[in-house]
């Protein structure tokens, strides 16, 4: 028998005596756990050394792991999943209508700590190489000129950016954070695959990896010193602080927006890091500087972290058809008025044709050898490369050598010819004679494998570990832990890794036990400050719209409930039972919530669509999606308890197994559904800082019950109304105990108007909504200092003074419409003072008389 | 010859404009094939702000930032050139084309004009195989590339459709490729996907040709219009070589060069950015006048 093909049994002599300190269920779990791991042959894996013995920082953490009953496991880690996902980091994609679960491996990938300084210091090493190869690349340009940077491996990529060129980076350097996706090869040893310059991704997940791991089993994560990342995050916002050049710099997170990928990270950090999350749509170029839209005019924005691709930047010197980016941003830069981090134009480092030249442009550049390889990559573009990739062409991995538009063909991601159809590798070999610059050849590397967990055993898994380094004023810091994402398949071949992988969190064990730092600054650096904050605009404008929503799922929900009650009431009461009822689908239609056959249907079914019908765009569950979709674009202000409650709202609604047959079932749901609603309610008030955001989305909500006061009030209390319709209205403007408790003579028209209109002491009438709204009016920052009553103002004064002095007797429907109408342009004069006045930017059409 | 040059560009709004942003590329520059002798870029209302400089492809970049309320913006770029468009290079001479390839891929320098510049796909020109092998029949291995390239010029010509109303600058070159008809911007942009198809570096080139009224007819006013053809890299020795297979013929000194760029959005004379719901009505007016022809 050939010894490679002889299976050594796994060596399990330190595990047993790992065991005998154990429980016995836990170490029959544990030995369970290890007989029946099986690393694949020839593939190094981080558990089993060489011997298939188990690593002593594996056993340490695997035998305490062992001890969680199993049931107590899944609920621990069942629960930390949970709350995280419902926290922020859903991984929820615009359209799709469930929310994916977190793809978290309840084990993370340990490493020592002294294998951690290797890869430490190479990513290090690498990152500075980075920056030095951007300096030359936008500076002087010597490389390509003096022939060490054939000038074509550059000019493919599309973040090659000539408008950067000659441009000194305000803040002076291209990089804010790097990252490196490593992989550990069969000699043992790292490797780089790829090289992340553009705006790395994947930090936020790493630290909400982190949250789950560490809340799940807080004893163990405190046994095994693991390294925080917290001093991490410390060091980027102290980087970008010292880039801003001022004291207190406003940072901002330059997000693409909620139809992004990875929305929900940007929206995490940002709130970890206390960034301002915008869009483009948020920030002005003006004179050499760049602004946000706040509520009390542009404030100046000192630094951009960017996660917007740099082609969509700037549609005036960019790509014309990009919506994600603020025209002027690259003259801004120009001027020096702003840093933006990473550069525009860093993304030209991932462009796979650059991998080949590193070692030589390390030694160049830096003086030193290139202390991790990456994986050797020959670019076509040179003849001696292009024929010796023809040569090896069948055991080797054909990728594209630039990313983007220049893509080779139909080749996305490099691919092993071995995996190509006889036609596909014919293809690419003629692709390849027409353009051979286009393409690179890659040797195959073979990834190591670690631990996961799946159905209660313990398997082998294929992993890519993402190493982030920020720069700091201190210098290059590394983040120790990482992004590592593990692969279903067995497939170790590098370039086998899906997109669709699960993740883990890294632990880096230190020696000694770690220090505890978190996010919070040193005493003496924080000075004290009472402020109502500079909301950006957009953000003033989605609480708005928020509070607007929320009010009106309430009203369809007491208008649904009016609805089913009609007519359980109506069998004691004996009333008109009719007339009410064509009230309320009226006004459901009017609202949207029914269409306008909703005449012919039963009150059962009537309840049932204006609840849950998706084709009414007034539904109760299409106003809470557009709640959610609303409140989505702005998770960073929102608390989890907030999100949860709009989640649990939607949940209460949709996710119902039966059918909705009978009045009964409808007013079930419909009283979850208000419950829910009054648990928003409550917490907006109790819970959200007395900040300008808190008082944009109370003006929504005041704004829209006050004019749905109006309505109601228009068509129940008009002066021919019967006491069924008064009764109606008060049972609608949740008034009925109040004006019991105060009229003892029964319904009246004049006391009912009164009441559901002008009393200032109850909490649903036109006259409270309009006080409020003139104390948040009050409170809100003007644009100029001159004392004199902007728009919004002229509106609401003389509205509220009308309220204040009118007479119930004088309250006609045309009155009342009025009163309604002055309500609507106040909130028209609110959104023009205060909200985007961007959101109509449109590029000038394009035309030339063409001969 | 000396050309005296008027470009005028009117936006007409149906409302208000309260605040553009534009970005004018309407400046010619010299070369060593023309010399600008006077060039004036007149823009109303004033702009608040203006700014000028060159932009990533050697061109002048006019920035103006109007922030007061206008319902017509109008452009006008006057100038007097003289173009003297050196001989044109033997081409049965020429480099074979793929060792043009190959110094292309191997050149060095990030210059503005440099072939490595002009060698990749770019949005509006993507590398379409279909297009590649459409230009592979006139380039039998070792063929001059200036041969190569004037008989894919005059196949374009010959098998394409002149045809105004077919196209709009959005219209894909692929579909204009497919339909065989299109106006200047089409054909150039077909020619560029061909030639770097295969390598070779090629560059878009906006601008303006001297048309010559019937006989007997004087040249209308404003009738003129602006121009699309490929300038071709054929190597060290010869440089750039100007193709404009709208009229098969290569570019002398009837072809006046405004810019040169990857393809049109590197080029477009203006892009901007307004504020504005309604809609946009443009009009452009060309006058290209030789100054014999005035005399």
């Amino acid at each position: 028998m050939g010894r490679e093909t002889k299976t050594v049994a796994a060596d399990t002599s330190t595990a047993e005596r790992r065991q005998s300190d154990l429980e016995p269920s836990a170490a029959q779990r544990l030995s369970g756990w290890l007989k029946g791991y099986h690393p694949l042959p020839g593939v190094p894996d981080e558990l089993f050394d060489t011997a298939r013995r188990p690593r002593d920082h594996w056993l340490a953490f695997l035998g305490d792991f062992a001890e969680y009953p199993e049931a107590d496991f899944r609920t621990r880690f069942g629960l930390a999943n949970r709350h995280i996902r419902d926290s922020g980091a859903s991984y929820r994609i615009y359209g799709e209508e469930n929310e994916r679960s977190w793809p978290l491996n309840p084990l993370p990938l340990i490493l020592a700590q002294k294998e951690w300084e290797e890869i430490a210091a190479g990513v290090t090493q690498r990152a500075q190489l980075v920056e030095a190869l951007l300096q030359d690349i936008y500076g002087e340009g010597k490389l390509a000129a003096e022939g060490a940077l054939p000038a074509a491996a550059l000019t493919g990529s599309l973040d090659f950016l000539r408008a950067m060129r000659g441009v000194k980076p305000p803040g002076g350097r291209y990089l804010g954070v790097y990252a490196a996706d490593l992989g550990r090869g069969p000699d043992g040893k790292w490797w780089v695959l790829d090289d992340r310059t553009q705006a790395p991704s994947g930090a936020g997940y790493a630290l909400e990896n982190r949250l789950v791991l560490s809340r799940a089993y807080p004893n163990l994560y405190n046994a095994m010193n693991v390294h925080r990342l917290a001093p991490f995050f410390d060091g980027l916002r102290r980087g970008l602080s010292a880039a801003g050049g001022r004291e207190d710099p406003r940072i901002c997170l330059m997000s693409p927006g909620r139809f992004s990928e990875t929305y929900f990270e940007q929206a995490h950090l940002a709130r970890y890091l206390g960034f301002l999350l915008v869009e483009g749509a948020d920030l002005v170029a003006r004179e050499g500087k760049v602004y946000v839209r706040t509520i009390a005019g542009l404030k100046r924005a000192d630094v951009i972290l960017r996660r917007v691709d740099a082609d969509f930047l700037d549609p005036l010197e960019l790509n014309s058809q990009s919506a994600l980016g603020t025209p002027g941003m690259l003259e801004a830069i120009r001027e020096g008025g702003v840093v933006v981090l990473n550069m525009p134009g860093s993304g030209v480092i991932e462009s796979k044709a650059l991998l080949g030249f590193l070692p030589r442009l390390c030694r160049r550049l830096l003086g030193e050898d290139l202390k991790m390889p990456n994986i050797a990559t020959w670019w076509c573009g040179q003849p001696g490369e292009y024929e010796r990739v023809l040569k090896d062409f069948d055991n080797l991995a054909i990728g594209p050598a630039f990313t983007g538009i220049s893509g080779a063909g139909l080749l996305t991601s490099p691919k092993l010819t071995s995996d190509m159809t006889p036609e596909e590798r014919e293809g690419v070999r003629q692709r390849m004679a027409d353009r051979p610059g286009d393409f690179v050849g890659q040797e195959v590397v073979q990834l190591s494998t670690m631990p996961v967990l799946r159905d209660g055993r313990l398997e082998p898994a294929p992993f890519v570990l993402r190493v982030f380094a920020t720069f700091t004023p201190e210098g290059i810091k590394i983040m120790p832990g990482g992004f590592c994402r593990t692969s279903d398949r067995p497939d170790v071949r590098a370039i086998s890794m899906g997109e669709g992988a699960n993740t883990a969190d890294v632990w880096i064990i230190g020696d000694k036990p770690v220090e505890r730092i978190s996010l919070m600054a040193r005493r003496e650096d924080v000075k004290v400050r009472r402020i109502l904050g500079h909301l950006p605009s957009r953000a003033a404008d989605n609480l708005f719209w928020l509070g607007r929503y929320l009010e009106r799922i309430e009203g369809t929900l007491r208008l649904v409930r009016a609805l089913c009650t009609s007519l359980m009431d109506a069998e004691g009461a004996a009333r008109a039972v009719g007339d009410n009822q064509d009230h309320l689908t009226h006004l459901l239609i009017d609202w949207g919530a029914l269409g306008e056959k909703a005449h012919a249907s039963t009150t059962a079914e009537a309840a049932r669509d204006a609840l849950l019908d998706p084709r009414a765009w007034g539904s109760v569950i299409n106003l809470v999606r557009s709640a959610q979709r609303t409140a989505s674009s702005m998770r960073e202000r929102l608390s989890p308890d907030f999100w949860a409650l709009l989640l649990d709202l939607e949940g209460a609604l949709a996710n119902r197994t039966e059918a909705i047959t009978s009045e009964a079932q409808a007013l079930r749901q419909v009283e979850t559904a208000l419950r829910v609603v009054s648990a928003l309610s409550g917490l907006t008030q109790e819970n959200m800082n007395r900040v300008a955001g808190w008082r944009f989305l109370d003006m929504g909500r005041r704004i829209e019950r006050g004019v749905n006061t109006c309505q109601l009030t228009r068509i129940l209390a008009h002066d021919e109304a019967t006491t069924d319709d008064l009764d109606l209205l008060l049972d609608l403007a949740d008034s009925q105990i109040s004006y019991r408790a105060r009229y003892l003579v029964g319904l009246a028209l004049g006391p009912v108007r009164d009441m559901v209109m002008l009393d200032p002491y109850n909490t649903r009438s036109l006259a409270f909504q309009v006080e409020i709204l003139k104390g948040h009016l009050a409170v809100l920052p003007t644009l100029h200092e001159d004392g004199i009553v902007e728009s919004p103002g002229r509106i609401l004064l003389p509205l509220a003074a009308e309220v204040e002095t009118i007479d119930a007797a004088q309250l006609s429907a045309a009155k009342i419409e009025k009163l309604e109408e002055a309500l609507m342009a106040f909130s028209g004069a609110v959104g023009d003072r205060f909200f985007l006045q961007g959101a109509t930017a449109v590029p000038t059409v394009k035309l030339m008389g063409l001969a | 010859m000396i050309y005296t040059l008027r470009h005028k560009t009117t936006y007409a709004y149906g409302n208000s404009v309260s605040f553009a942003r534009c970005v004018l590329r309407l400046t010619p520059n010299s070369s060593p094939g023309q010399t600008v002798m006077r060039t004036t870029l007149k823009v109303s209302p004033t702009p608040t702000l203006r700014d000028e400089r060159l932009g990533p492809f050697g061109e002048v970049m006019v920035t103006v930032l109007i922030d007061k309320p206008h319902e017509a913006l109008v452009i006008e770029a006057n100038s007097r050139i003289d173009v003297h468009a050196p001989p044109l290079p033997d081409a049965s001479a020429s480099q074979p084309w793929e060792q043009v390839r190959a110094a292309a891929f191997g050149s060095r320098g990030l210059e503005a004009n440099g072939p490595a510049v002009f060698l990749y796909p770019t949005r509006r020109t993507p590398k379409i195989a279909e297009i590649t092998d459409y230009a592979r029949a006139s380039f039998p291995p070792g063929r001059p590339i200036i041969e190569a390239v004037s008989d894919l010029m005059v196949r374009i010509h010959r098998e394409f459709k002149y045809d105004p109303g077919a196209t709009e600058v959005s219209t894909p070159v692929l579909e204009a490729f497919r339909a065989r008809h299109g106006v200047c911007q089409d054909f150039a942009q077909i020619m560029i996907c061909g030639l770097r198809g295969l390598g070779l570096p090629t560059s878009y080139i906006s601008g303006y040709l001297r048309t010559i009224p019937p006989p007997g007819q004087p040249r209308l006013e404003g009738a003129d219009a602006t121009h699309a053809w490929v300038t071709v890299w054929c190597g060290e020795g010869v440089g750039w070589v100007g193709f404009d297979p709208t009229n098969a013929i290569l570019a002398q000194n009837d072809h006046i060069e405004l810019g040169v760029g990857r393809d049109y959005s590197d080029v477009a004379p203006i892009d901007g950015i307004i504020l504005s719901g309604g809609n946009q009505n443009l009009t452009v007016e060309v006058d290209v006048i030789p100054e014999e022809a005035e005399t």
